[in-house]
């Protein structure tokens, strides 16, 4: 385990790595300050029909929408949801996935098999797919988007911690505490969990971009919390039929996702790097 | 240059000319339509809507026919019909030598059977057709005449007759399957004898049909000898595919921004047209509070009106206050409705003994953006009173059984009441009488047995005077009770292609009856 | 040996995996609010009507002893039918599969096509401005929402420009079915003009997918060329004097590309199962809208039967991954 402070100093050489920080940042500001930023914080519910589908100017800095509501100040509070969802459902995968994981890497026989194969059941199908059933049962709203987000996701966890406690046990010094008569419960807790902590963190951080995509996806398809919630992926949806007219319509939301989610992805990137030399196989030998 | 070679050439030459499809000798007119919804079966008795109306009208007929708009019902595969005094016989006469498309004659058999076969498909027109008519009660006097005894005397039978499609029953007995009524067939086959002919189909693309020349009704110089009728289901596809010529025609309630497009496109003219589809908000007055007037009299000015109909909709429909289209007879013209006013629906909600003391759960259609929009406003309207919302909503069948009963209808519901035939029952009677409740139309759940006498006696009456008071009457206390919240009706944009002449629009079929239409050169 | 066991391992867990998928897809589709059946019975029907077709249909039975009957069904190869398309599920699948086939098998080859060498390149001339401005492709590849990406091609390739059609497989009718390949069908009965008509069809979705598929195959063979690159036995022929290009494109790529061929095989799986959305935006007939549809409509077995093909592509693929890696690194087959 590495100090905080180590991390920090080793992702701020890593251009790409503090680009992604600067993105999640700057979701982070705007989410708390969107009131503050907004130029029109009213017209999360007003509506302006007199004003729809205007482009942008001055006054709405990205445009109007079908109701003439503004834009700008739509994405600025839908930035809000999207973190919500993100870091919750997140959140509530690594309470499943890891205990799962933890559980499953630690004992061997049929409890340990019989946990990754639930887990390789819900890996089996595309999480999308998933995730819109889950949805659909359970109707469209935002606490029912986050439970379909983190009844697909936590196998991912649980896997990764899985993978990692099984390499772990082979190393000398679990086994020594082992036979030192250290109860298995402590031995997880104080030795494994510490020692994993990097490789979930950085699972959690590409897992938010996975979520907030899944979750924009969910939206896209009417299943996500209903009008007049200005979701980004809903907010997609709703332009596209006055498209190619009212092209920004359309275009900031999706720019929006796509900052979001690359943000998570570079600081995930990394991480990974700083924190994990043996998951470092994608960028192995680049030497910036 | 060898011997060998061109010999290869002249054989490849020959080859090539025989493999080659037979080209016309004459250049054949198309027509491609771009629909909304698909053409999941060819079953004329298996639908009752303005999705599906082009099957029905282009390869089936009936007895008599909507045409024109405002529309009239004129004699067609019948000749003429007479009515008992009592109003519960109706006798049709038909006309001689009407074909089938396989040439056999259209006969009173095949009226009879028709009819038997609607009611016990239970499908399309049959919940409607039931209530007037028994199965059985049906019979073929001759060859040529055909006669129906109702359960009741009913005005609007007449109105239900052009949906009795007649289908060939010998071709349909043939290919029963355990006493299907050929419905498996038939939902793929044709067995009509309208203009046209189907020659293909496939339930995801649609289907396409050719001239049928021994349609009994003779055929002007011009025509159109194929017609196609297809799937498409973005608004965008079919704007830019008129645009750029691959249809000819699509639906015209298009939205208002793609109907600009298309009228500064030079191969397309838009075809204008009052029609008879209102939008409106179901209101559920069973569920507390709806139960209480005033609350359900502030949802009435609760909602901008004018900002949806003008601004969003561009001004495309037109204001319609009460539950019977503008342009139909039996509309009471001094009833001004509601307007938007919140200080008057604040006013109201202050008299109104319920306490509005939960989110009322706003209804409307997957699919359909529109009735997102006027839920989004409706929800914008009530918030600004002080009413919380939560909207949900439904693929269209899905909302159909939530309608079924008071308990899981939302409080509200917008969508359209379209023309199934064109008598004001189709509106405020299956809307408001309590005897609906159940079906999609009645789905406000309004009990009031002063309006279910006054619908009755419209009902049962041929005479139009009486009628028309008794809908305008139920009109006023409907309105004055604030039972649903009506929004517009409809005017429709036909997008066509420019050289296309001779379309007869009516609001039943929409001007999708192609037997009319040819190509000015 | 080794790969008969290996094989005959991953096929041991096929059915345990597939029956927990069964368990639940089962469970969430049966907990849902509305009444599949009523649906079905459509709006006109009695009470009366509505429990006779769940009588017909199965669907009084208790939930155990539905499940049992379902996979019992299954186990002789009956899916079902469809309460929507009233057709039987293998058939429904049977029909859409080449779209999403068609579909995926051109994503594929353009991802592969362009991913790999872009990905030897930029590791050749690593840190070069070529690599780093691809670095901003693949890092974009893999953080675009696909549906918005698919819209925005849209926007601009049919809308502005007029290029290529909006949405859909074909406009109006496909060509003779012979293979349900609309490209190999065209091409098989000479119909030139269809098969260009299936192809401008074909761009917009198949770029939609290729985009993230290409980031990944650029960023896997990236890494591992470099990764060969630093390893003992290129340094060796390369101090034999062999030419730089031959060291690269034969013997580097060989071993360089086992994680890249892994990732085609997982990519081209996952897109099989169903490139869901994509599919949504574009319309495609393929097997995503149809398990898109079945959801919302509640279509109870074509859902499940859905389900089988998604967790039999999974489990397939994985073996295949599997193997191939076996077969194509070459230091895997001497351990």
């Amino acid at each position: 385990m590495k100090t905080v402070g180590f991390v920090l100093t080793r992702l701020a050489r890593d251009r790409s790595a503090l680009f992604g920080l600067v993105l999640i940042a700057a979701l982070l500001v705007t989410a708390l300050l969107a009131p503050i930023l907004a130029t029109h914080p009213e017209d999360v519910f007003e509506l302006h029909p007199a004003e729809r589908l205007r482009g942008p100017s001055a006054a709405h800095w990205l445009g109007t929408d079908r109701m003439g509501a503004d834009v700008y100040s739509r994405l600025l509070f839908g930035a809000r949801i999207t973190i919500l969802i993100g870091v919750i459902a997140v959140g509530a995968s690594l309470m499943v996935g890891v205990p799962v994981g933890l559980v499953a890497g630690y004992y061997h026989g049929w409890l340990s098999d019989a946990l990754m194969r639930v887990s390789d059941v819900f890996l089996a199908v595309p999480q999308v797919v998933l995730a819109i059933a889950i949805a659909q049962t359970l109707g469209p709203s935002l606490p029912n988007v986050i439970l379909a987000l983190s009844a697909t996701y936590w196998p991912w966890f649980a896997r990764v911690v899985y993978a990692e406690t099984r390499a772990l046990q082979k190393e000398v010094f679990v086994e020594s505490t082992a036979a030192l008569g250290a109860s298995p419960w402590r031995l997880t807790v104080l030795h494994v969990l510490p020692n994993i902590a990097s490789p979930i963190i950085v699972r959690a951080s590409i897992g938010m971009g996975f979520t907030i995509l899944t979750a924009a996806a969910l939206g896209f398809l009417g299943l996500g919390p209903p009008p007049p919630t200005p979701e980004w992926g809903r907010t997609i949806a709703e332009s596209r039929e006055f498209l190619p007219d009212a092209w920004w319509y359309a275009t900031a939301p999706g720019l929006a996702i796509f900052l979001t989610v690359m943000g998570f992805n570079l600081l995930g990137d990394g991480l990974r790097d700083v924190l994990d030399p043996r998951l470092r196989r994608a960028r192995i030998a680049r030497d910036d | 240059m060898t011997d060998r070679r061109t010999w290869l050439i002249v054989l490849l030459t020959l080859v090539v000319l025989a493999t080659m499809p037979s080209i016309p000798a004459a250049a054949q007119t198309r027509f491609v339509f771009a629909n909304e919804s698909p053409y999941d079966t060819m079953d004329p008795h298996a639908a009752f809507d303005v999705g599906r109306v082009a099957v029905r009208l282009n390869l089936y007929d009936g007895l008599y026919r909507w045409l024109d708009n405002p529309p009239k019902l004129e004699p067609w595969l019948a000749e003429s019909h007479t009515v008992s005094p009592d109003g519960l016989t109706y006798t049709f006469k038909l006309r001689r030598g009407a074909k089938f498309h396989d040439g056999a004659e259209i006969t009173a058999e095949d009226v009879r059977y028709s009819a038997e076969r609607i009611l016990a498909l239970k499908k399309g027109a049959a919940a409607l057709l039931a209530t007037m008519l028994a199965p059985g009660a049906t019979r073929a006097l001759d060859r040529y005449t055909v006669q129906f005894t109702l359960l009741k005397p009913s005005a609007i039978f007449l109105a239900v007759v052009p949906e009795v499609h007649v289908v060939n029953a010998a071709l349909l007995k043939k290919n029963e399957k355990d006493n299907d009524w050929g419905a498996a067939w038939l939902t793929s086959n044709d067995a009509g004898s309208g203009s046209y002919m189907l020659t293909r189909y496939d339930p995801a693309v649609g289907f396409i049909a050719k001239r049928f020349a021994g349609h009994f009704m003779p055929w002007g110089p011009k025509y159109i000898d194929e017609i196609e009728f297809r799937l498409v289901k973005e608004d965008n596809t079919r704007v830019l595919g008129m645009i750029k010529g691959d249809y000819q025609g699509t639906g015209g309630y298009l939205p208002n921004d793609q109907v600009k497009r298309l009228r500064e496109a030079p191969n397309v003219k838009i075809i204008e047209q009052e029609s008879m589809r209102i939008m409106m908000f179901q209101v559920n007055n069973q569920r507390s509070p709806l139960t209480d007037v005033h609350v359900r009299r502030a949802i009435s000015y609760a909602f901008d009106y004018d900002g949806f109909n003008k601004d969003i909709l561009g001004g495309s429909v037109e204001r319609n206050p009460v539950p019977i289209p503008n342009n139909l007879w039996g509309v009471p013209r001094d009833v001004k409705g509601y307007a938007y006013d919140l200080d008057k629906a604040k006013a109201e909600l202050g008299k109104a003994a319920a306490k509005v003391d939960r989110p009322l759960t706003v209804g409307y259609l997957q699919g359909f953006s529109q009735t997102e929009q006027a839920a989004t406003v409706m929800a914008n309207g009530l918030r600004k009173i002080g009413i919380d919302t939560k909207l949900t909503s439904e693929l269209w069948p899905a909302m159909v059984e939530r309608m079924k009963k008071p308990e899981t209808s939302p409080d509200l519901v917008v969508y359209w009441i379209s023309t199934y035939y064109a008598d004001p029952n189709n509106w405020i009677g299956e809307m408001f009488h309590s005897g609906q409740w159940g079906t999609f139309k009645a789905s406000s759940f309004y009990k009031n047995p002063k309006v279910d006498e006054l619908l009755d006696v419209a009902l049962r009456s041929t005479d139009r005077k009486i009628r028309e008071k008794a809908y305008q009457d139920a009109a006023r206390i409907v309105v004055d009770d604030a039972a649903g919240v009506w929004i517009y009706n409809t005017k429709y944009f036909g997008p066509w292609a420019k050289n296309l002449e001779g379309i007869r629009f009516s609001p039943i079929g929409n001007g999708q009856e192609m037997r009319w239409v040819y190509y000015a050169k | 040996m080794r790969l008969l066991a290996l094989a005959l391992h991953r096929l041991a867990w096929f059915v345990p995996t597939l029956l927990g998928l069964l368990v639940v897809t089962f469970v969430i589709s049966r907990v849902v609010p509305a009444d599949p059946v009523a649906l079905v019975a459509g709006e006109t029907a009695t009470p009366a009507q509505v429990e006779a077709l769940r009588h017909q249909l199965g669907y009084d039975r208790s939930l155990p002893v539905q499940f049992v009957e379902y996979v019992g069904r299954l186990a002789r190869g009956d899916m079902g039918t469809s309460i929507f398309t009233r057709r039987p599920i293998a058939e429904d699948l049977a029909h859409r599969l080449p779209a999403t086939i068609e579909l995926t098998v051109v994503a594929m080859l353009v991802s592969v096509l362009v991913g790999i060498p872009l990905g030897v390149l930029s590791a050749i001339w690593r840190n070069s401005p070529f690599d780093h401005g691809l670095r901003v492709v693949t890092v974009s590849g893999l953080a675009i929402a696909s549906f918005w990406l698919g819209i925005m091609l849209q926007l601009l390739f049919a809308m502005r420009l007029g290029w290529t059609p909006l949405n859909g497989r074909l406009q109006g009718f496909p060509p003779r079915s012979i293979t349900g390949f609309y490209l190999a069908d065209a091409a098989l009965t000479g119909d030139w003009p269809t098969f260009g008509a299936a192809l401008l069809h074909l761009a917009l979705p198949a770029a939609t997918l290729a985009f993230p598929a290409l980031a990944t195959l650029v960023r896997f063979t990236r890494a591992g060329v470099l990764d060969v690159m630093q390893s003992s036995f290129v340094l060796y022929e390369r101090a034999m004097g062999l030419p730089r290009a031959v060291i690269v494109w034969k013997y580097m790529l060989r071993s360089a590309l086992t994680s890249t061929v892994t990732q085609i095989g997982l990519l081209f799986g996952i897109l099989l199962a169903g490139a869901v959305v994509t599919e949504a935006v574009f319309d495609w007939p393929g097997i995503g809208t149809y398990a898109v549809n079945s959801i919302l409509r509640s279509d109870y077995n074509a859902v499940m039967g859905f389900t089988v093909w998604a967790g039999t592509i999974f489990i397939v693929v994985n073996l295949l991954v599997d193997v191939a890696h076996t077969l194509v690194d070459p230091r895997e087959r001497t351990t």
